[in-house]
């Protein structure tokens, strides 16, 4: 990323206070995860210690320090979903993508993560696969969901 | 949209608005908050649209993309106005016979309405069981309104209670609110004319307003539902809160897990500024009040007020010890008034209909009405209304409908992580902030979790411990350290590990982390783990004496079979195994290794025949 | 000023105490870990729980007022069960590397496990792995993540005190780090503090680790040396393992508390400057110039000498270099020696440093002498600065110089006029205690203690004269400048016999006005400023006595 256009998203926050949060989902957003380097430039921006920036980049699920795949695999754990079977469908995604639960595959496709309920306990057991809801997932529909998303991003490659 | 100047204007426009939605009387809606959405509603509009332009019906009929009247599980639903003609779980190949069956030639499709359970089918969604038991007082325009068009709440008496409270003092306004018993929504229970009170006579010139709708209860999602579906209501509520409080700016912490719900929030909140209901000089009366939007990081504890108020500033979000209320030292060490998204939604309510009417729901100290969402094993899931006061059992049965698959019901968690399970013996519990918290649970925003004879509440004890230790903060060492040691027990005892012992020492750690944590998300850690120990200690004995898990959902302690009267060798399961761990010749009863199984159940997912056995 | 009930026995303290404080006084321990008087209360590690009366929990005294009536028990069943619970869980998630961490000795989990806790181990101890063990995170602090309790003071304390903000908690939950962003050091000027208020082994002294363990320290009340604030600190001196520590026989300073001058706290560069004490070029003997050579003498030899030198030549040929690092007591003597006793009129003891001091706006002052001011309330200088006594000494005015300690030929002072000035004196009288450049010219060196090694007092730069004690013995044959000086006015004849300190004291505090109505028994151990005018009043401390280092 480059550091004008971090600017341009603390510029879109000037003068806030508090704005740090807003900025780091902001710049997670464009870089899919938080590069040291622009933590830094962050903490000189907005006069805030690099220790608080790093402690709240640290804290909060949504943010990673690490990148992250090209697909963005989300199980939620909610109680609905837990009552509903979701820990197997998890279970099922890290024995298939042979990741457990926030980390990466070596490929950089597929970033698997778990979240505590996407408010969606009608549909449970679901899955958030880029920005896409699954419900009433099961075990067995893992494999059908990975094979769809690894196909739409062969067919992005294709067509870059 | 023109900015409105005064109250009259507001008036007028209302009046016009009125008009013209009386003048177009026939049209659809179509449920599309986000789990309408995972089942295609935006496809279903599309489709729709396209099918009124075929066949010629484009100009007369409009397709409105509403919020979810929460019979959620039934999305995508259509209502057909005006005569409510409600259809269920429509796919967009369904557009064309709704088009043409009931638009056109006034008929009724017949497979896509609701069928109760003796098989008869419900034309009106009024008639639906699932709305006849309950009381939509914040849910009544859900599923009737385009969330991301202003005039449609307009058109709706929004904004009415604006008009009124900006009429009236502060006082009065506060008085109403306090007059009507209405108690915070969110799980405190503190009541809400009180803390506005106390904010308004804090020493300072700069005040907040603050919407908590960071709903982290897992299972509970009524605030999502209500900023996604009706953003107006809420922002309205925090007009008079700001107005009887003296606040110039408002804030939402909003989870950034409802990505629809910012969305449509910010619409809102812009249309809201654009009519000059927002910003400077309110509708010509002087007063000046802002919202800003920000979306929360991912932390449970964020829902805590001072560690809300901390995220809010930047900070971590840890809960803070302190000897000074919010409300007079609060964001940025301001007077603040915090209040969850049902409760703001709840105030334009109350100053329309008046505190009276208000107070004459509900039972002696929990007034109004309460949203539950009624989640798991249930057939009807969805959020309910209903006054507070009604009996669990009616929920379940009247509204939920019962237990899927003839089941037997085990119990019912409220409140969240926070709360507890009730059992079967207390379902005739009427339910209020008191009366739950009188038998180890609590009201908490409102999450219903159905479980049944299939649900292990050890598991189920686990699984909340797990959330709550995944969640700590960190900060105080009980909650730090507690929540971890009463996880690692219990997952000892799901995996067959348990200790006689451990039952003495879970119930001395849960009251340890009670006692001595420091913010609420500690002092309720151990409620999941010690409520369930209350009502279903022969599970957990069961687990850590036999073995065995009763439910048959602890993996360690089940094994999968195969029932060789039922199997008919038809190999599906062989097919699916992940482990290829089933085998047998083809038409003849297959076996399990279970050297291979790994437990995940995929065989008795697609077995067809009954064949798998748990045990 | 309320009043208040601590386990059944009454105490009045000052508006906003809290209850750990008002405790204090009465000699009651709560025990606690994250609280630090000199730091924000974060109130999170719950082991400073109190039974209030009529308060439906337990409370933390960190964050509990006292207010009127309260009534408080620090030691019921509920509380003792608390603490231990607490303990459990701290325990469980930290290492028991006791026997190889240098904190033990003066752990607080150990301790307070000791006193609260004995309990069978009853959990899982499934200990979190965390990534740095032993790392160092800057100049001289290392860092231990698992034995981290998390209590957050050393955070708090960049945050609050140095505002400097290196350390941060990093994580959530129970996957909790304390750690600094990557690539960034913990610099700060104060950074060693964060080790003394670590109560756990996860802080510790790059400079201390594994010299000595703890309890084979002695420990002694002193001042800092290293500028004029004046840091009431604790010389941790090794006591009976001579083979410990490579010799080095003061083991470490530790900050002590006192609420005028330093608080809670010290600079790094006071607190690792004590290391010239036992250094290599202590001078341990006198010694007199016989030929090119400086050689070892007795000290009677070497006063004799001096004194002939002296009386040699007329007083009006004798410039004198005192200290600041001297005691008030032995600037006393000086001025009593040289002015009063011999009639000199050229005695300074100001050096220009080469570098600039550094001062800051919290701790830290430009000047890099602990009596200064001491030396000024004295009376000195007579007539000239030290650079006119080195320009009459170039023109040949001098026949004797007399140098306390001063390096003049690393300091700051015009190099070429301290050659010729040297050159041109026929004797030069070097008295100090560790050897240099300026040494090395010499006729005569007399062999000086070090402040560890000695007692007196000094005046900081705000005037708050205060006491500094002997933690070890003079290093071989090196004496107390105030008896170097006693005995070269026997030697000299002048009739003097002075006992101690507290005599030079008492005499001082009768000649120079400053120092009127001030005595050791004034001093105590926080000081007294000049001009102290006795009341009749007992002294009541204005606010609690804070001693403990945690």
């Amino acid at each position: 990323m480059e550091s004008e256009e971090l600017q341009g998203i603390i510029d879109h926050y000037a003068g806030e206070k508090g704005a740090l949060i807003s900025v780091l989902q902001d710049l997670q957003g464009v870089c899919n995860y938080l590069p040291e380097p622009a933590l830094r430039q962050v903490s000189d921006a907005l006069h805030v210690p690099l220790s608080q920036v790093y402690s709240v980049a640290s804290f909060y699920n949504a943010f990673s320090l690490k990148p992250r795949g090209r697909h963005h695999i989300c199980v939620c754990l909610g109680t609905a979903c837990h009552v509903r079977g979701a820990p197997r469908v998890l279970q099922e995604m890290e024995r298939q993508l042979g990741i457990r639960a926030g980390d990466t595959t070596e490929d950089m496709n597929f970033t698997l993560e778990s979240v505590n309920c996407v408010g969606a306990c009608a549909l449970g057991p679901v899955v958030v696969a880029d920005g896409g809801y699954s419900g009433q997932m099961t075990a067995r529909k893992v494999s059908p969901l990975l094979k769809t998303l690894g196909t739409s991003h062969e067919e992005n490659q294709n067509d870059s | 949209m023109k900015k409105i100047r005064t109250i009259a204007e507001l008036g007028t426009l209302r009046a016009a608005l009125e008009r013209e939605r009386e003048s177009a009387k026939v049209w659809i809606s179509v449920s599309n908050e986000t789990c309408a959405r995972a089942n295609g509603s935006d496809k279903v509009i599309a489709a729709l649209d396209e099918e009124l332009r075929k066949q010629g019906l484009a100009d007369q009929v409009r397709v409105k993309g509403t919020g979810c009247s929460g019979f959620c599980d039934r999305n995508p639903m259509v209502v057909v106005f005006p005569k409510e003609i409600a259809y269920q779980r429509v796919s967009p190949d369904d557009a064309a016979e709704i088009v043409g069956k009931t638009l056109i030639k006034g008929q009724v499709v017949e497979r896509l309405l609701h069928h109760d359970g003796k098989g008869h089918a419900v034309q009106h969604e009024a008639d639906l069981p699932f709305y006849r038991y309950q009381k939509r007082l914040v849910l009544r325009n859900h599923g009737r309104l385009d969330p991301t068009d202003i005039t449609d709440y307009l058109a709706s008496g929004g904004y009415t209670a604006l008009s009124q409270a900006l009429t009236m003092s502060s006082e009065q306004v506060i008085e109403e609110i306090s007059r009507s018993g209405l108690r915070g929504r969110g799980g405190g229970g503190f009541l809400t004319g009180r803390k506005w009170k106390s904010c308004r006579e804090a020493h300072g010139e700069t005040k907040y307003v603050i919407c908590n709708a960071d709903e982290g209860d897992p299972g509970a999602y009524m605030d999502r539902s209500v900023l996604e579906g009706n953003p107006h209501s809420v922002i309205e509520g925090m007009i008079i809160g700001a107005y009887a409080i003296g606040a110039r700016m408002g804030y939402v912490y909003v989870r950034a897990e409802y990505p629809l719900a910012v969305t449509n929030l910010v619409i809102a909140l812009q249309q809201a500024r654009d009519c000059g209901l927002l910003g400077e000089n309110i509708l010509g009366t002087g007063f000046n009040f802002d919202i800003r939007v920000n979306r929360g990081g991912g932390a449970f504890v964020c829902g805590e007020s001072t560690a809300l108020m901390a995220s809010l500033e930047g900070r971590v979000g840890e809960p803070e010890v302190k000897h000074i209320h919010t409300a007079e030292s609060g964001l940025w060490e301001k007077p603040t008034n915090l209040n969850n998204v049902e409760t703001w939604a709840n105030v334009p309510v109350i100053i329309n209909k008046g505190a009276d009417w208000f107070a004459s729901i509900g039972t002696e100290k929990s007034k109004g009405t309460k949203i539950f969402s009624l989640v798991g094993k249930i057939n009807n899931t969805g959020l309910v209304e209903v006054p507070m006061g009604t009996p669990l059992r009616e929920i379940i049965y009247d509204i939920g409908g019962g237990i899927p698959h003839g089941k037997k019901f085990k119990a019912i968690q409220t409140g969240g992580p926070s709360g507890g399970c009730v059992p079967e013996e207390l379902l005739d519990l009427p339910v209020d902030f008191d009366r739950l918290t009188e038998v180890g649970s609590m009201m908490g925003s409102g999450g219903m979790i159905v479980m049944d004879e299939g649900t292990c509440m050890v598991d189920v004890a686990k699984y909340f411990t797990g959330f709550l230790q995944d969640e700590s903060c960190g900060k105080c060492v009980p909650c730090r350290e507690g929540t971890a040691q009463m996880r690692q027990i219990l997952s000892d005892i799901c995996e067959g590990r348990g200790r006689p012992e451990d039952i003495d020492l879970l119930e001395e750690l849960g009251h340890v982390v009670q006692d001595t944590s420091l913010c609420a998300l500690g002092g309720t850690a151990a409620n999941p783990m010690l409520s369930t120990l209350r009502h279903f200690r022969d599970e957990y004995e069961a687990h850590i004496f036999d073995h065995r898990c009763p439910a048959g959902v602890c993996t360690a302690l089940i094994r999968y079979t195969i029932d060789v009267e039922k199997c008919n060798g038809c190999g599906v399961c062989a097919k699916q195994c992940p482990q290829n761990g089933v085998s047998g010749e083809k038409k003849q009863p297959h076996s399990i290794d279970q050297h291979l199984c790994i437990r995940c159940g995929i065989c008795r997912e697609v077995c067809r025949f009954e064949a798998i056995l748990v045990n | 000023m309320p009043t208040l009930t601590i386990d059944g026995q009454q105490v009045t303290v000052p508006e906003k105490t809290n209850v750990i404080e008002a405790a204090k006084t009465l000699g009651i321990e709560i025990p606690h870990y994250c609280y630090h008087p000199g730091l924000s209360v974060a109130g999170n590690c719950r082991m400073c729980m109190v039974e209030i009366e009529k308060a439906p929990k337990l409370a933390i005294g960190c964050f509990t007022p006292c207010t009127e009536g309260m009534v408080v028990f620090t030691n019921t069943e509920k509380v003792k069960q608390a603490r231990k619970d607490v303990l459990e869980f701290l325990l469980s998630n930290h290492p028991l590397d006791c026997p190889v961490c240098d904190q033990a000795g003066e752990c607080w989990l150990q301790i307070y496990y000791m006193q609260h806790g004995q309990y069978e181990s009853r959990m899982m101890e499934n200990k979190i792995k965390k990534s740095k063990k032993a790392t160092s995170i800057g100049p001289h602090v290392n860092l231990d993540q698992e034995r981290c309790v998390l209590c957050g003071r050393c955070v708090r304390f960049c945050d609050e005190i140095t505002k400097t903000h290196e350390l941060g908690i990093f994580g959530r939950g129970n996957r909790e780090e304390l750690d600094v962003f990557p690539g960034k050091q913990l610099d700060n000027r104060y950074s060693g503090n964060v080790v003394d208020i670590c109560p756990v082994g996860a802080l510790t002294d790059r400079d201390f680790r594994f010299q000595v363990r703890v309890w084979y320290l002695g420990v002694q009340d002193s001042v800092c040396p290293g500028c004029s604030r004046g840091c009431n600190i604790q010389i941790h001196y090794n006591r009976n393992r001579p083979h410990h520590g490579h010799g080095r026989r003061v083991a470490r300073l530790k900050p002590r508390y006192n609420s005028h001058v330093n608080q809670f706290w010290m600079c790094d560069e006071g607190r690792y400057g004590y290391k010239f004490v036992d250094a290599g070029d202590r001078i341990i003997s006198p010694m007199l110039r016989r030929g090119a050579e400086l050689q070892m003498a007795t000290w009677g030899e070497t006063l004799a000498a001096s004194a002939e030198r002296i009386r040699a030549v007329n007083p009006s040929q004798i410039g004198v270099i005192a200290w600041p690092q001297l005691t008030n007591e032995e600037l006393y003597l000086v001025r009593r020696l040289f002015v009063d006793g011999l009639g000199c009129k050229n005695v300074s003891f100001s050096v220009p440093s080469k570098k600039d001091g550094g001062g800051d706006d919290f701790l830290i002052t430009a000047d890099k002498n602990p009596n200064t001011r001491g030396a000024g309330e004295i009376g000195l200088p007579i007539a000239d600065s030290t650079g006119d006594i080195l320009q009459a000494a170039s023109r040949g005015e001098f026949k004797l110089l007399h140098i306390f300690g001063h390096d003049l030929l690393s300091s700051g002072l015009d190099q070429p006029l301290v050659e010729s000035a040297l050159a041109a004196t026929e004797t030069v009288i070097f008295q100090g205690s560790n050897s240099h450049l300026t040494v090395d010219r010499a006729d005569i060196v007399l062999p000086s203690a070090t402040f560890a090694e000695k007692s007196g007092s000094f005046t900081n730069f705000e005037g708050r004269v205060q006491r500094i004690h002997e933690a070890v013995p003079p290093l071989g044959d090196a004496l107390p400048d105030w008896q170097i000086l006693n005995r070269m006015a026997r030697a000299l004849e002048m009739g003097w016999d002075y006992q101690g300190t507290e005599h030079i004291f008492k005499e001082l505090a009768e000649n120079v006005a400053a120092f009127s109505g001030l005595s050791y028994c004034v001093l105590g151990d926080q000081g007294e400023l000049l001009g102290y005018k006795p009341t009749n009043e007992a002294h009541i401390p204005t606010e609690p006595v804070t001693t403990v280092i945690i």
